[in-house]
């Protein structure tokens, strides 16, 4: 299943935060969305999943999603929220509830997706006692419970220090890897995007609107913590977005 | 500022002896807090007042005013006034047992030929067969609370007849004529100038006299506190003394008829029924005419009676003596 | 200076040093188990030397031991019994009427715009009304019985659980209500799963005030037409200046609270296990 923006702008009261945004996500593909604060990213992320409805253009579903989805359109949230008075099994089967499957059914799925997440020793664990990167796996475990056509995922690095950081890089990265899934990955850290991205979308300032779209070539398995080729995207990255990012700061200030 | 020399001074209080000496009651000249509540049975202070009888007596009393028996009983024991004239309790004999309080002197009566209080039965009660004290047998009997005077005279009642009561407690009496009215409760005694306008209204029956039950019943008494009656007796004669010259006239205007009824109307009308006009205020008043006893004698008898009912009934200790409760040496004692 | 000091002729360089003064500490209360019992233990051996040396009056304040003994006889009588038992009947009754339609008007409050905007002012307005004095009232639309017994005491209860509870589904995590219907859950699975749980801290503290007020009530409930019962007990003995037995009832109904505020604690520490 693929998705497609078309024309979508959207303004809160005078103010207009994203402009004319056309976009095509294919399937199979890991798209990053990067651009200076308030640009509207987040905002974007909302609309391509239902939270919240563009003021002008429209969000399409092309195709249908695969055999078994749940819920084809799924979040995983830069705060996790995971319910605290759940263990980590009881939060993935939250989602599982009330699509009539079979008990044997629900806890296959689970034991696969905490398997794949290396969540199984700490099914029964309390979201209280695990450590920040360990909820975000369990959040993701969650949302590949349900067989989603496309992740929405909205900075889900940035609650967490730069190591573990970069170990979940490292788990998305094998997770893709043996079943590719659609993605789109909304981040301010250029390193993820470049890491994690196939086509990676700069905004300009608000209003956001695509500055330029990077496309990176390499296989994601074959992308490393301080690739000299990465670093060069990076650069170019960031000399987009640097003025952007100046000026977003300004504007804030005054604002 | 007034200068005084000491030579001032000691002839100033010469002259204070020496007028104490001839006629001690009126020199005390003191100021003396009145309990009272606005009831016909408290005429005795109102007209003593009025007349200015405590003043020849020498005292200069200040009415406080309550809404029930209960606190004004709880005031003497603590000392905020000096005395009052109430029905005796559980709460008046514990007080007292407690070396709080003492009873002195008599007030209300029930008098055979002089209206007294009444059972009541409520209209639905009495639709339902309930025509005399005995057919409330079973029945739910209001009270204020328990150990109270109506306590008291529904517990004799009953034993006299042989039933069983409900006791209900519904701590006031206006509580209590609401739920008569509305037939929550079934029996009730209360004095005739309640009772009468009630039952006129139809929406009570009066069905029996206390009297017939208790005869001679000691209803309200004259107290003050325990240390008044031990320690300032020219004051507390000088009471009692301004208090039985209101008595007495109130006896000769309202039940003698050897004074005028309209005058003492009049003066009790500043207290009793005072948010009235005087042509409604005035029947009340009539109708509420007891027996007040004359020079304030008590029936100990009575007084010994209501003891050991309060007794029989564990809302006092069994162990209390008469003499814990009432001092006999200021007035003279009724035995029967 | 600084020659002075390398060169050693003058001040001589501090080579020990002093340990740094240690200013933390304080503003961190922790328990001390045994302090609470010492206190009341304390209370009451005074008020007993006190009555008993005769520096306190009988009329100021019963003897420990004699209201002891009155609670003891009353125990042996059988009365307490009689008394707790309807007064325990008219608190569960009372407060689980109250308490259970708090919660529902609380979360519908919290849930629903319309709900909220007619319900806050009126609670609002229904809150700071003494109950006490709406009694007489009860009377007239329950009756003397029972009736008006738990409608006072259910009154009492509802708004305080209610403004409990739609404070604690304000309080719910709104990105787990996001979360919810991101995931497509049923309105009525995000209430059941998401909204109750996340509002139950809440709604537990709540219900120790709410639960305080319904002892508090038992007694005022008690004022009218109740024969048997530890408000009915105390009041009788208020107006017999019974000290011992006012005492003994007041020292059940302190009972009471400690118990009540026990077992919420206890569910609390079931229910609300996974708070950090």
């Amino acid at each position: 299943m693929d998705i497609r923006l078309d024309g979508i702008g959207h303004s809160y009261g005078d103010v207009e935060v994203l402009k004319d945004i056309s976009l095509d996500i294919s399937s199979g593909q890991i798209v990053c969305i990067v651009g200076p604060s308030g640009c509207g990213k987040s905002t974007l992320l909302r609309f391509l999943g239902g939270l919240e409805r563009p003021k002008t253009g429209e969000v399409l579903q092309i195709g249908s999603p695969p055999e078994g989805s749940l819920n084809p359109l799924t979040y995983v949230f830069q705060d996790f929220a995971l319910l605290p008075w759940r263990t980590v099994k009881g939060n993935v089967s939250l989602v599982l509830e009330g699509h009539g499957l079979r008990t044997d059914q629900s806890s296959a799925i689970i034991d696969d997706v905490l398997a794949r997440t290396k969540l199984t020793e700490f099914a029964d664990a309390l979201p209280k006692q695990l450590s920040g990167g360990m909820k975000q796996r369990v959040a993701i475990a969650r949302a590949l419970a349900v067989n989603p056509a496309v992740m929405l995922m909205d900075e889900p690095l940035s609650a967490l220090d730069s190591q573990t950081r970069e170990l979940l890089m490292d788990d998305l990265v094998d997770l893709w890897s043996r079943q590719p899934f659609t993605a789109v990955y909304v981040t301010h850290n250029l390193a993820e995007a470049v890491r994690l991205g196939h086509r990676v979308v700069v905004l300009s300032r608000r209003p956001g609107k695509i500055r330029e779209i990077v496309e990176i070539d390499k296989h994601l398995n074959a992308r490393e913590f301080g690739d000299a080729d990465l670093d060069a995207h990076q650069k170019h990255l960031w000399r987009l977005m640097r003025d952007e990012a100046r000026a977003a700061d300004a504007e804030l200030l005054h604002a | 500022m007034i200068k005084v020399n000491r030579r001032g001074a000691l002839a100033l209080m010469g002259g204070t002896i020496a007028g104490a000496l001839a006629t001690p009651a009126l020199a005390l000249n003191r100021t003396v807090k009145v309990g009272a509540l606005r009831f016909t049975s408290h005429s005795g202070n109102f007209v003593a007042f009025e007349r200015g009888y405590f003043a020849e007596a020498g005292l200069n009393v200040e009415f406080k005013f309550f809404q029930a028996a209960q606190p004004m009983a709880v005031a003497i024991a603590s000392g905020d006034i000096d005395y009052a004239v109430t029905a005796i309790s559980g709460g008046l004999i514990n007080l007292a047992d407690k070396g709080a309080i003492k009873v002195i002197g008599g007030a209300l009566s029930e008098e055979q030929g002089i209206d007294g209080q009444k059972f009541l039965a409520s209209d639905a009660a009495f639709k339902a067969g309930v025509k005399t004290p005995k057919d409330l047998a079973g029945k739910k009997y209001a009270v204020t609370q328990a150990g109270s005077s109506f306590h008291y005279m529904g517990a004799k009642m009953a034993a006299a007849e042989g039933i069983d009561l409900s006791f209900t407690p519904l701590q006031k009496v206006g509580t209590i004529i609401g739920a008569m009215k509305s037939g929550q409760v079934d029996g009730w005694s209360i004095v005739p100038h309640i009772a009468k306008p009630l039952a006129g209204s139809g929406a009570v029956h009066i069905i029996g006299n206390v009297a017939d039950y208790i005869p001679n019943y000691q209803v309200t008494t004259v107290f003050t506190s325990a240390k008044n009656a031990a320690n300032e007796r020219s004051m507390t004669e000088s009471f009692l003394s301004g208090f039985s010259k209101g008595v007495d006239d109130y006896t000769a205007a309202m039940i003698d008829g050897s004074a005028s009824k309209d005058e003492m109307v009049d003066l009790i009308h500043k207290y009793v029924y005072a948010d009235r006009p005087r042509e409604k205020a005035a029947p009340s008043i009539i109708n509420g005419t007891m027996r007040l006893n004359a020079g304030a004698a008590l029936n100990v008898a009575s007084v010994q009676d209501q003891l050991s009912w309060f007794q029989s009934e564990g809302l006092v200790k069994a162990d209390i003596p008469l003499d814990a409760l009432v001092d006999t040496s200021y007035v003279e004692t009724i035995d029967k | 200076m600084l020659n002075k000091n390398s060169n050693g002729s003058g001040v001589q360089k501090e080579t020990q040093g002093r340990s740094v003064t240690f200013r933390g500490g304080g503003f961190s209360p922790k328990p001390r188990r045994w302090i609470g019992p010492v206190v009341f233990l304390f209370l009451i051996v005074i008020a007993e030397w006190g009555t008993r040396a005769g520096w306190i009056s009988a009329l100021t304040m019963p003897r420990p031991s004699d209201v002891f003994v009155t609670f003891q006889q009353l125990y042996e009588s059988g009365l307490l019994a009689k008394h707790l038992g309807p007064s325990l009947s008219r608190l569960v009754v009372g407060a689980a009427i109250g308490v259970s339609i708090g919660i529902g008007v609380g979360v519908l409050i919290g849930l629903f715009s319309y709900i909220r905007s007619g319900m806050v002012p009126l609670i609002a307005a229904i809150f700071p009304i003494p109950k006490i004095a709406l009694l007489p009232l009860f009377v007239i639309w329950f009756g003397i019985g029972e009736g008006s017994k738990y409608a006072l005491i259910a009154f009492g209860t509802f708004t305080p659980t209610v403004v409990a509870t739609y404070g604690a589904v304000d309080n719910v995590d709104r990105s787990l209500i996001r979360m919810g219907q991101s995931f497509g859950l049923s309105w009525w699975s995000i209430v059941r799963k998401i909204v109750l749980p996340g509002a139950m801290p809440g709604i537990l503290s709540g219900l120790r005030i709410s639960l305080a007020i319904a002892i508090i009530l038992l007694v005022a409930a008690e004022m009218l037409g109740a024969e048997y019962g530890i408000g009915a007990y105390i009041l009788e003995a208020g107006s017999l200046y019974d000290l011992e037995r006012l005492f003994a009832g007041v020292v059940i109904l302190s009972l009471l609270g400690v118990i009540v505020s026990t077992l919420i604690g206890l569910i609390e520490r079931y229910m609300l296990d996974w708070r950090s």
